[in-house]
């Protein structure tokens, strides 16, 4: 892609694995440093940051004072902090009067909680040069809604909400907000999928793909391409907007 | 012929068509452009995108001589106001014609390559096909329709690896919006989020991206409008 984030600093949350890798990946080829975030301290973090030329950050983001402590962390031992990616997930499904009231909190206050906080949390180093870049990893059931995942669901449609109206509250100040919202990606959690369903990966790789229009599920590159396009600070007019990755499964509605 | 993957953008001359040409070009492709009013650009030819024969003859000329589509933009419109009590019937016939139509026989035409090379297909509509317009009823049926369409078009081919997606630009500092446009005024860009229009190369921008790198998109739209319609 076309995108030049030479002399920019990224933050990716959830990066230690699956989607959040890919991310940090994609947009440290466009150049960026980039600060790999997770809940914990890991070997895959540390390899990760290694891998890619950034550094660590880890922290647990459902906790406001953890992440106004990781902001000052990468800003202050980069410099600045141009990017958030907020990418960091936390589901649990269950039916609606089956699910425990902490732990349909906890995936409410981990999704749609953590990304308030981070977003307050970056702000500050962002108005300080000028501009920033925030995207926030909804999902395709934020759009849709799904059947037995009523906390993720609400939880991921408040992210979207939340992108659209702090698109409209900073677009004026250069620091862009939007979303994106990824189908069926091939990442570990289908493999909590499968062991669910009790059948093999290949199975529920099968079964999803049945129900999207490109006949395939995607990848977790597929969607840090989308989170390259909406990093590029040569693009500032796509505002508060919601960029699907599913394969045509939704055709648009966002 | 050509070594290189071969771009067809239909009102590549001017607005939003140039910008994406720059940007293809850009990418590697080389791209050959159908145009109501060409200029002196090579690869591209004189055609009114609503005459199917027309554009049937040019595609193929253009297919002869720089080899087989792998991207379609179809950009080629025009926009005008009036009341809807206004709106004769030949203005509401152009109208679809040019835009709704255009697309039909761009797709119709270039389909074949688009399916041998699993290429893919991106149409220019609107934020009007998204949020509705004011005294131009006309032109935002014509964009909302081109939005179905490729929804449509989207899943109709999906078993083939062709992609059908959509951007629908807000007011673009383009030609087609008029220098006494109330698009211009300053009053109206203060209510715009970012405050300006969104420039040619932005929605450029998202056309590459559609057109590139989003595998794993099919039927969908961007919206790249400066915040106009969120």
């Amino acid at each position: 892609m076309s995108t030049d984030l030479r002399g920019r600093v990224a933050l990716v949350t959830g990066a230690a694995r699956g989607m959040g890798a890919a991310h940090a990946r994609r947009l440290a080829a466009a150049g960026a440093t980039v600060a790999v975030n997770d809940r914990e301290d890991s070997e895959a973090l540390s390899a990760l940051a290694t891998e890619i030329g950034g550094m660590t950050a880890p922290g647990d983001v459902s906790d406001p004072k953890s992440c106004r402590a990781l902001a000052t962390h990468v800003a202050a031992t980069t410099g600045r902090l141009d990017v958030l990616v907020a990418n960091h997930a936390y589901m649990t499904m269950a039916p609606l009067l089956e699910h425990a009231d902490d732990d349909w909190w906890k995936v409410v206050d981990t999704n749609l909680g953590g990304t308030f906080y981070l977003v307050q949390s970056v702000l500050p180093h962002m108005r300080r040069t000028g501009a920033g870049r925030i995207v926030v990893i909804a999902s395709e059931w934020g759009v849709t809604g799904w059947p037995e995942a009523t906390a993720y669901a609400a939880a991921k449609s408040g992210l979207i909400s939340l992108v659209k109206t702090l698109g409209r509250e900073l677009a004026r100040e250069h620091i862009i907000v939007n979303a994106v919202a990824p189908g069926v990606i091939d990442t570990p959690q289908l493999q909590v999928d499968a062991d669910a369903a009790g059948v093999g990966l290949d199975d529920i790789h099968r079964r999803y793909a049945e129900a999207i229009p490109l006949g395939r599920i995607g990848s977790a590159d597929e969607v840090a391409v989308a989170v390259e396009l909406l990093s590029d600070f040569d693009l500032e007019a796509v505002v508060g907007q919601v960029i699907s990755c599913n394969g045509g499964s939704t055709r648009t509605r966002a | 012929m050509t070594d290189q993957p071969v771009a067809l953008v239909t009102g590549g001359a001017s607005g939003i068509g140039a910008a994406v040409v720059e940007a293809l070009t850009a990418r590697g492709y080389t791209v050959g452009c159908l145009d109501l009013n060409p200029g002196p650009a090579e690869n591209t030819w004189a055609v009114d995108v609503s005459d199917a024969d027309a554009v049937a003859r040019a595609v193929g000329q253009l297919q002869d001589r720089l080899g087989p589509v792998s991207a379609v933009v179809t950009s080629a419109g025009y926009y005008e106001m009036a009341p809807v009590s206004d709106i004769s019937e030949d203005a509401w016939r152009r109208m679809l014609r040019v835009h709704l139509g255009g697309l039909v026989n761009v797709a119709r035409a270039t389909l074949p390559d688009l399916i041998a090379t699993r290429g893919s297909l991106v149409a220019v509509a609107s934020e009007l096909a998204v949020g509705g317009g004011d005294e131009d009823a006309h032109y935002a049926a014509a964009k909302g329709a081109i939005l179905g369409l490729v929804r449509s078009l989207a899943v109709e081919v999906a078993d083939t690896g062709v992609r059908v997606n959509c951007v629908a630009p807000g007011p673009t500092d383009t030609p087609l919006l008029a220098p006494d446009s109330p698009w211009r005024a300053p009053e109206y860009l203060q209510t715009l989020p970012l405050r300006r229009l969104t420039a040619p190369s932005e929605v450029a921008r998202c056309v590459e991206y559609l057109v590139c790198d989003a595998t794993f998109s099919t039927g969908d739209v961007v919206n790249v409008n400066s915040g106009a319609v969120i």
